[in-house]
């Protein structure tokens, strides 16, 4: 039971290392993309969103990889709630957000495009969460 | 909520760190309990108590 649950959390730290190389990836080319068509804005944001999920992501990595060496679980009852509590605010909260995206792109903010728009709020919503963890990871829960 | 957890964890010679091994949590989570800043699962709240051979209302004293 206990190699099982250790083969589970070392495949979730794996698969949480792909998702996080494959956000800043992404992040790292729309900001290069944006810097070479003249759009500083874009490229510092992008080049921002990629830096804070890579930092937020090596502490993930640390801590879990250091929580398994010493035989601790990656994930318990306390985590996920953690983890739920975070997503679920970060998701409402993102509705405003992208509520002021919309209301702002109208002629404060010119986004190139939709998908640029939509690239800004989902950033919003990776830094939200990451902000809500934290915070709820401390808080009395 | 007030918890004995640290209390009958020294009763018994256990560290924090073998307590959640014991009863299978991350470490924080005991420290969160023994704070009382972590209201556990009734599943939990069990697990804890039996790794302390104690009840549940020994350990934890609820107030409203």
């Amino acid at each position: 039971m206990k190699k099982e649950g250790r083969k589970i959390d070392k495949a979730r730290m794996v698969s949480m290392l792909l998702i996080s190389l494959l956000v800043i990836v992404t992040g790292t080319l729309w900001s290069v993309k944006a810097f070479m068509s003249g759009n500083v804005t874009g490229g510092v944001l992008g080049g921002l969103i990629a830096l804070i999920i890579l930092g937020f992501a090596m502490l993930v990595y640390i801590r879990g990889n250091r929580d398994m060496v010493k035989g601790f679980p990656l994930r318990d009852e306390r985590s996920q709630k953690v983890m739920e509590k975070a997503s679920s605010m970060a998701f409402y909260v993102s509705l405003y957000v992208f509520l002021g995206i919309g209301f702002l792109s109208e002629d404060m903010i010119p986004f190139r495009d939709v998908s640029q728009a939509t690239s800004v709020g989902v950033g919003c919503m990776a830094l939200l969460f990451a902000g809500f963890w934290a915070y709820y990871n401390k808080k009395e829960i | 909520m007030k918890t004995r957890i640290k209390e009958f964890r020294a009763r018994h010679n256990l560290t924090q760190d073998d307590l959640a091994k014991k009863v299978g949590v991350r470490r924080e989570t005991i420290v969160f309990l023994e704070k009382g800043k972590y209201n556990p699962s009734l599943q939990l709240a069990h697990d804890v108590a039996k790794v302390l051979k104690t009840s549940i209302e020994e350990l934890f004293i609820f107030k409203k």
